[in-house]
């Protein structure tokens, strides 16, 4: 056993790693999802823009002013757009995921389209900040120390949101829209406004997550499908609507990515999918989505 | 060499969102003629060429290397080929046969070319090669290197100036067996046919010539981004040597992530040379160097041809050549000595042409000769240093020549 885990060790670090930057992608999401009902497809621009955001001001070189700034920037962009969507989809509410699918595919298709002409379609590298653009030695194996810092980051940003959403009267009217949201309405709280809210601060992870990922993933066309696609695969596992789900469902997703294909490297291209399924199979509303009458 | 990627569509056709989707992800579009005019003035006639090249999607900056060189080309040459005035049109091959086919049969159709260049994918070739042979076209490819387009699948007015996927394998697998790296070489590439056929194209040579096979791993292609889960399985295999077939943005990913994870300086990393070919390069850094890899170009090759080829390409557009922007360059050249030797512009007499060319000996890669119908030429092993300018690929030896 000890054998095992010392061969597999850093397939199960990076799948920690992988799992943490997935949550910070995949809460809002989930949140906007599970809360509101509204199927952001647009969620993997976002990171697309962060990503890109991470290029623009780091370019190539390893500073933590620049790392830094992307960060704060990527932020505010995210929010912003976060508001955006959020408006643009309240016209939409009540007609089904259909519809919101294709009006937020379509903004993620037109900005994918103008990062590509902005940028240029080649692959762009986004360096991690000094001391951490680096390998370090973890128990004998030689491991990047951005993606350990990355493992950090994504527990500190985990209880952070997990406080907010459990201990703060904020959280609790958040999690009463997603349990009830017409009768949160009914006691005279606008819908509206905490949809703006959870919008604008899941959005903002996303490009956020997208700064974070650069080091891992770097900035190219193609990125948004790619992120979306492991988001939704984390959401339908974690369940909708739900932080636990969400880390829970990262978490899960990140080992079958790291490990499971360490493991068994001719079900690579399965793996995905099929935890998907497993997981659809025994519990068809997610691990965490017993609460929730979305989808 | 490379073949559609998972695309927008098949990504959300998982979520049901298929038909949604299904019009939304192709944004193809077909430019006009940049090279305007083409009546038939002058002595030799006019020709219409068409030039079908990636605008859109992730192959775009090989068809703007595509293009430049093809371009370059026509400006160096009074914008004739073989005393034939160039009329070029120019059309958007996309990422895979569902953009690319149409778009070779547009241009046959509608714009009624005389011959076509370009091609990037190998799916796109094969798709379109009933019409070409119906219509009695030339095409003379300028990337697309699966052996199958002018192997299994050939027909008479189908050419290639370019490569295909099993040399640079071939011959780095002679190379190596040859250097007999202890505990043997593990092997990785991307689940799809060119993958494939570098694995075979290696085995063949290296395990042919002696060597063991430490491990493989076929990756899937286009949905990799972290290469971890593989690459942890290479130090327990005790190889001594990996060898791989990697391009574009995988490349990338691949090269940081061999660095990153402590196996540069353990396991010596090679490839088939598209792993450091043009822009990834740049973007993999630090992370390069020493790689060796194998190709049939180098911007550092020595000759007459290459030097002027290299300045001027720089003087144009401000940026090293790549293969892809030799490999139109020589689609060029080679059109530019057959149409010198036909009576008329018709598919068999282009191709008889064509045929008869013997060994083109001013190409930037070194002489090389059609081999069939694709080119037996040189390959050069190269390693990644830094130069003046940013990294190159320093041609440390000439590996032979390879054909078909």
């Amino acid at each position: 056993m000890t054998e095992w885990f010392a061969d597999n060790f850093v397939s199960i670090l990076n799948g920690l790693a992988i799992g943490s930057l997935l949550f910070i992608l995949a809460v809002g999401l989930s949140l906007v999802f599970g809360m509101m009902d509204v199927l952001n497809l647009g969620h993997g621009a976002l990171y697309l823009i962060g990503a890109y955001v991470g290029y623009q001001f780091t370019g190539g070189v390893s500073s933590w002013s620049g790392f830094l700034t992307a960060l704060a920037v990527a932020a505010v962009f995210g929010a912003v757009a976060g508001l955006i969507l959020s408006v643009a989809t309240q016209p939409l509410v009540g007609r089904g995921h259909l519809d919101q699918a294709l009006l937020t595919l379509g903004v993620a298709l037109v900005v994918a389209e103008v990062i590509s002409i902005i940028f240029g379609d080649d692959v762009q590298n986004v360096v991690a900040p000094p001391g951490l653009n680096e390998s370090i030695q973890v128990f004998g194996n030689t491991y990047p120390a951005y993606r350990l810092a990355l493992i950090g980051v994504g527990a500190v940003l985990a209880i952070i949101v997990w406080l907010v959403i459990e201990k703060t009267s904020l959280g609790a009217l958040i999690r009463a829209s997603v349990s009830d949201r017409e009768m949160v309405s009914a006691v005279g709280v606008d819908n509206r406004k905490v949809k703006a809210g959870v919008f604008a601060f899941g959005s903002m992870l996303a490009a956020v997550a997208g700064v974070l990922g650069g080091p891992v993933y770097g900035a190219r066309t193609g990125l948004d499908e790619t992120v979306l696609l492991l988001a939704l695969v984390v959401i339908v596992i974690g369940g909708l609507g739900s932080v636990r789900g969400a880390l829970i469902g990262a978490l899960v997703i990140g080992q079958v990515e790291s490990l499971g294909k360490a493991l068994y490297p001719d079900f690579a291209s399965f793996m995905l999918f099929g935890a998907l399924a497993l997981v659809l199979i025994v519990r068809p509303r997610g691990l965490f989505g017993s609460r929730v009458g979305a989808g | 060499m490379m073949q559609p990627v998972l695309s927008r569509r098949n990504a959300l056709g998982v979520f049901g969102l298929a038909g949604l989707a299904a019009t939304a992800g192709c944004g193809s579009s077909v430019g006009g003629g940049d090279n305007g005019g083409g009546s038939s003035s002058g002595g030799g006639g006019a020709i219409k060429v068409g030039l079908i090249v990636p605008q859109d999607g992730v192959y775009t900056p090989l068809g703007v290397d595509m293009k430049n060189a093809w371009d370059l080309y026509l400006d160096q040459h009074d914008g004739m080929l073989g005393g034939y005035e160039v009329e070029t049109i120019v059309a958007d091959e996309g990422e895979g046969p569902d953009t690319g086919v149409p778009a070779i049969q547009g241009l046959i159709t509608r714009d009624n070319v005389d011959v076509l260049v370009g091609i990037v994918n190998s799916a796109s070739a094969l798709g379109s090669a009933e019409a070409i042979a119906a219509a009695k076209k030339v095409l003379v490819i300028a990337n697309a290197g699966a052996n199958a387009v002018t192997g299994d699948a050939r027909n008479p007015y189908i050419w290639r100036a370019s490569f295909n996927n099993a040399q640079a394998a071939f011959a780095m697998g002679e190379y190596l067996a040859g250097q007999q790296p202890e505990g043997g070489v593990y092997l990785m590439a991307p689940d799809y046919a060119a993958g494939q056929e570098t694995f075979v194209a290696f085995k063949e040579s290296y395990v042919g010539g002696g060597g063991t096979i430490a491990g493989e791993a076929l990756t899937p292609f286009g949905t990799t981004q972290d290469f971890q889960p593989f690459l942890s399985a290479i130090p327990g295999s005790g190889a001594g040597a990996t060898f791989v077939f990697y391009s574009g943005g995988e490349a990338v990913s691949f090269v940081q992530q061999y660095a990153s994870l402590g196996l540069k300086d353990s396991v010596p990393l090679y490839g088939s040379g598209f792993l450091t070919e043009g822009s990834v390069l740049e973007a993999q850094g630090e992370a390069a160097v020493g790689i060796q890899t194998a190709l049939h170009y180098s911007t550092e090759i020595e000759n007459p041809a290459n030097s002027e080829f290299v300045e001027a390409y720089q003087g144009a557009y401000d940026v090293l050549p790549t293969c892809f922007a030799v490999q139109t360059w020589d689609a060029a050249l080679v059109l530019d000595l057959a149409l010198a030797e036909t009576e008329d512009l018709t598919g068999d007499s282009v191709s008889a042409a064509l045929e008869g060319l013997g060994e083109i000996s001013d190409s930037p890669r070194g002489p090389w000769s059609f081999d069939g119908q694709s080119p037996k030429h040189i390959e050069y092993l190269r390693e990644v240093q830094e130069g003046d300018g940013g990294l190159i690929n320093v041609v440390v030896e000439e590996l032979g020549e390879y054909g078909q």
